[in-house]
C-alpha cells in the first residue's frame, strides 16, 4: 500500500482551538482557532473593477478565497470577510465551513497528500452517529484518505495519561475531566466506553475564570484591564491553595513573597503598564471548588460533580473511576489542581463509607481515589490520539478507502477499540 | 488559496520560533519532530546532545533517481554560503533518511536580520530544492544544446535523431507508477508526469481539468507552456523507458517548456517550483472542486427540503365516535 511509512495525522478539532500534526511527535504542530473567514465582497468586485484581469474573478473562485486559524482572526478585521466558528458546543455545525476547513489544514498547514495518509479525527462524547457519517463522507469522498479513525475525545485523555508514573495497569477506565475553554466536562469511561448517561457539564471553564480575574482587576482599579491581561495573570500566576483562609493570612504575613506584579507590555515598546497581582492568584481556580464567589447560577463544586458521576455510573466499574481520574484541557494545568481535587474528593468519599459502616456495621475495604496530572495535559486528547495513532496496530483499526466503497458512510458508526497493550 | 506554497509551512515556524526565541537567556528545548510534506516526503527535525545544533534531516522516495541527477551537490551548493550550516556526507547522515543538514543556532541568531531570513526561506525550501537537481540539470543540457545546435540545420535527419537519442531523465517520485520524465532539446524541454487516479470520480474531475489547462493556451494565456493530455498509451517522446506498456488507468500530462520559460534567473527558478508541484496542485484543486460540489449538492438538499416540507398536509383532526372508534372513509 502507498501509506506505508507516512506518519498518521492526527487532527483533534475542538469549539475552541484546533490541534493538527503528524502521529510520533509529542506536541501538536499547529494549534490555532477553529475559526473560518470567507470573502462576502469576492462576488461584487468581480463585476469589473481593477481585479478583472486576474483570473481568479473570471472564473469565480470564491470558493478558496478564505482563512482559517489565526489568518481568519486577522482577515475578519478587515471589510471583506466575515468570520464564523463551524464547530459549536463540541459539535460540527456546518459542514460547508468545516470541509474548507480540512481543506486548508490538510493542503496548507500540513502540507501532505490525503491519499497517502491515515487520519485519526476526534469526537465529543454522545456525537451522534450521523455526524459520523458525514465526517466519514467528506474524509473518503472529498479527500480520498487512505483511512480513517475516529475517537472519542475522553478516550484519547485517558490513554494520555498513561505517561505519568503513577498508572500502573493501562486500562482505558476513569473519569475525565475535561476543562477547556468554553465548557468543563466530566466523563466518565469503562473499558473504552463512554457512559453517556452519567456525563455531567459545568458551565464554568477557562474564560470564565480570565473574567473573574478582570472583575478582581477592575475593581481594584488596575492601570490595565483587558481580557488580554487576565489571561496572562491566569496563566502565569494562578494556583490551587489548600485552605482559602489559610492562604488570607499568608498573604497578609508574607505579602512580599506572595504578592506578584505583571509588567503589560505593548506593541508600543515606550509604553508599559505595571499591574498588581493579589488575592486572585489563588481565588481565580478556586471558583471550580467555590463556584459561588463567581457565579450565582451554578453552585456545585467540582468534586461534588465528579462524585455525582461516578456514582451515578453502574456499581461494577465504580472503583475504576475513583482510581483513575484524569485531567484533561488547559483549565486544569494550575498548579496543585489535581491534589485539591483528589483531596477533596477524598473527604467526600470517606464520609459516605463511614455512613454506610455505621448503618450496616460491616467493614469497608475502602475505596482508593486518585487524581492524575500529567505534563501533556494542555493537549491530552491530541497527544493520546499521537500515541495510539503511531503503534504498528494503528492501521488494522482504521477503515480504509476500500472499506467505505464497500460499505457505505454507516461504516463508521462502530470502530474497534485499540485492545490495551 | 489559489496556489499551494513552495515552502514548508511547519519547518518554517520550527526554525522561526528557535532563531527568534521569546527569551534568548533561555536555555534551549530539546526538539524532536517528525514533519511530513507532499509525495512521501518526510523531515526529521532534532537537536543533538548539544541542544544549540538542530539536525535536520530528509527522506525522499525518488532519492535513488535524484542522486543520478546531482542533488547531492546542487544541495551542497546551495546550502554552502550560509556559514552556520553543514551538510553532512556518507556515514553521518541520519539512518533512515537521505540527506541531513545540522544548524548551528547560536552562530545564526548572531547573523543579521537579512541573512537569518534568507536562512529560514532557504531551509524551508529543502524539499524544492531536492526536486529541482534533475530539472536544473536538464535545463543545463538544453542550454547545451541550444549553443550546439544555434547554426546547424536543425532539420535535417542526423540532427533530428541525435535529439531523439538524448537520454530522457526519469524520476519516480511516487513510485513506478507516477513519474515525472524529462527530454531536454534545443529549443525546448518537455516534461512529461504520469498519473493513475486510484478512484473512478478522481479520473473524472482530472479529466476536465486538463482540458482546461489544455484550451487555456488557446483562449487568454498565450505565454503558457504548451500542455497535452494522452490517455492510455505513453507519447513517442518517452516511449522507451515507459515500462509495462498500455495502461487504461494511467494518463500522461506533458508540459512543453519553451525558451521563454527557461530564461535563466528567477524565471527558470520560478519555472522549477511551479512544475515540481503540478500533482500536488492538480490534486489539491480536484479536492476543491468536490468540496464546492458538496457545498452546493447540501444547499440543493436544503431547499427541496424547504419545498417537501411545504408540501405536508396540515394536521388532519381524526373524527371518532363516542366509543373512540374511527370512521374509516375508503
Amino acid at each position: 500500500m502507498s501509506s506505508i511509512g507516512t506518519p498518521a495525522v492526527v487532527m483533534d478539532n475542538g469549539t475552541g482551538y484546533t490541534k493538527l500534526g503528524f502521529a510520533g511527535n509529542d506536541a501538536p504542530s499547529f494549534v490555532f482557532p477553529t475559526a473560518i473567514s470567507t470573502s462576502t465582497a469576492s462576488s461584487k468586485t468581480s463585476k469589473g473593477g481593477p481585479r478583472s484581469t486576474n483570473l481568479a474573478s473570471k472564473r469565480g473562485l470564491e470558493d478558496l478565497d478564505f482563512y482559517i486559524g489565526d489568518e481568519a482572526l486577522e482577515a475578519a478585521n478587515g471589510p471583506n470577510y466575515s468570520l464564523s466558528y463551524p464547530i459549536k458546543h463540541g459539535q460540527i455545525e456546518d459542514w460547508d465551513q468545516m470541509e474548507r476547513f480540512w481543506e486548508s489544514s490538510i493542503f496548507k498547514y500540513l502540507r501532505c497528500e490525503p491519499e497517502d495518509h491515515y487520519f485519526l479525527l476526534t469526537e465529543p462524547p454522545l456525537n451522534p452517529p450521523e455526524n459520523r457519517e458525514s465526517t466519514a463522507e467528506i474524509m473518503f469522498e472529498s479527500f480520498n484518505c487512505a483511512g480513517l479513525y475516529i475517537a472519542v475525545q475522553a478516550v484519547l485523555a485517558l490513554a494520555a495519561s498513561w505517561t505519568s508514573p503513577k498508572v500502573q495497569d493501562r486500562s482505558l477506565s476513569g473519569t475525565v475531566i475535561d476543562s477547556g475553554d468554553g465548557v468543563t466536562h466530566v466523563i466518565p469511561v469503562a473499558e473504552g466506553y463512554v457512559i453517556g448517561t452519567a456525563i455531567k457539564n459545568i458551565p464554568l471553564a477557562g474564560r470564565d475564570i480570565s473574567s473573574f480575574i478582570q472583575q478582581l482587576l477592575r475593581d481594584r482599579g488596575e492601570a490595565d484591564t483587558s481580557l488580554q491581561t487576565a489571561e496572562k495573570i491566569k496563566e502565569q500566576f494562578c494556583y490551587v491553595c489548600p485552605d482559602i483562609v489559610q492562604e488570607f493570612s499568608k498573604f497578609d504575613h508574607y505579602p512580599k513573597e506572595k504578592f506578584a506584579q505583571y509588567i503589560v507590555e505593548y506593541t508600543d515598546r515606550n509604553k508599559k503598564n505595571i499591574v498588581d497581582v493579589g488575592y486572585e492568584r489563588f481565588l481565580a481556580p478556586e471558583i471550580f471548588f467555590n463556584p459561588e464567589i463567581c457565579s450565582s447560577d451554578f453552585l456545585t463544586p467540582l468534586p461534588t460533580v465528579v462524585d455525582q458521576v461516578i456514582q451515578a455510573s453502574p456499581i461494577d466499574v465504580r472503583k475504576k473511576l475513583y482510581k483513575n481520574i484524569v485531567l484533561s484541557g488547559g483549565s486544569t494545568m494550575f498548579k496543585d489542581f489535581g491534589k485539591r481535587l483528589q483531596r477533596d474528593l477524598k473527604v467526600l468519599v470517606n464520609e459516605r463509607i463511614h455512613l454506610s459502616e455505621r448503618s450496616s456495621g460491616a467493614q469497608s475495604t475502602g475505596v482508593e481515589v486518585q487524581v492524575i496530572s500529567h505534563k501533556k495535559q494542555r493537549n491530552a486528547v491530541w497527544f493520546g490520539g499521537s500515541l495510539l495513532a503511531q503503534t504498528a496496530e494503528f492501521k488494522s483499526y482504521c477503515y480504509t478507502k476500500r472499506d467505505y466503497d464497500e460499505q457505505g458512510p454507516n461504516i463508521v458508526r462502530n470502530f474497534s477499540l485499540f485492545a490495551v497493550p | 488559496m489559489l496556489h499551494i506554497e513552495q515552502n514548508n509551512l511547519l519547518l518554517q515556524n520550527t526554525l522561526t520560533e528557535r532563531l527568534y526565541p521569546s527569551d534568548p537567556s533561555a536555555n534551549p528545548k530539546s526538539l524532536d519532530r517528525i514533519v511530513s510534506d507532499f509525495d512521501f516526503t518526510t523531515f526529521h527535525v532534532s537537536t543533538l546532545s548539544d541542544r544549540n545544533l538542530i539536525l535536520i534531516s530528509v527522506y525522499l522516495r525518488c532519492w535513488d533517481d535524484l542522486v543520478n541527477y546531482g542533488v547531492v551537490n546542487y544541495l551542497s551548493n546551495k546550502y554552502a554560503n550560509f556559514p552556520s550550516l553543514t551538510v553532512l556526507t556518507g556515514g553521518e547522515i541520519e539512518q533512515g533518511y537521505n540527506f541531513s543538514i545540522v544548524l548551528d543556532v547560536k552562530a545564526a541568531i548572531e547573523e543579521s536580520e537579512e541573512s537569518k531570513q534568507e536562512l529560514i526561506e532557504q531551509l524551508s525550501l529543502l524539499k524544492r530544492h531536492s526536486m529541482a537537481a534533475p530539472f536544473e540539470q536538464a535545463f543545463a543540457r538544453y542550454d547545451e544544446l541550444s549553443k550546439q545546435y544555434a547554426n546547424s540545420n536543425t532539420y535535417s535527419e542526423e540532427v533530428q535523431q541525435e535529439l531523439l537519442n538524448e537520454p530522457i531523465l526519469v524520476i519516480k517520485y511516487r513510485g513506478i507508477d507516477e513519474s515525472i520524465y524529462l527530454k531536454p532539446s534545443f529549443d525546448r524541454v518537455t516534461v512529461i508526469f504520469s498519473t493513475v487516479f486510484q478512484d473512478e470520480t478522481d479520473k473524472i474531475f482530472g479529466k476536465v481539468f486538463l482540458q482546461e489547462f489544455m484550451d487555456a493556451r488557446k483562449r487568454a494565456v498565450q505565454t503558457a507552456p504548451q500542455v497535452i493530455y494522452t490517455h492510455g498509451s505513453p507519447p513517442l517522446d518517452i516511449q522507451q523507458v515507459v515500462h509495462g506498456g498500455d495502461n487504461d488507468n494511467k494518463g500522461y500530462v506533458t508540459f512543453v517548456l519553451f525558451p521563454r520559460h527557461l530564461v535563466k534567473g528567477d524565471k527558470r527558478d520560478n519555472c522549477i517550483s511551479h512544475i515540481e508541484l503540478f500533482r500536488s496542485y492538480f490534486h489539491y484543486h480536484i479536492k476543491c472542486a468536490k468540496a464546492y460540489m458538496h457545498s452546493r449538492m447540501r444547499f440543493r438538499v436544503k431547499e427541496f427540503l424547504k419545498i417537501l416540507n411545504r408540501a405536508k398536509p396540515e394536521n388532519v383532526v381524526e373524527k371518532k365516535t363516542a366509543s373512540g372508534r374511527r370512521f374509516d372513509r375508503s
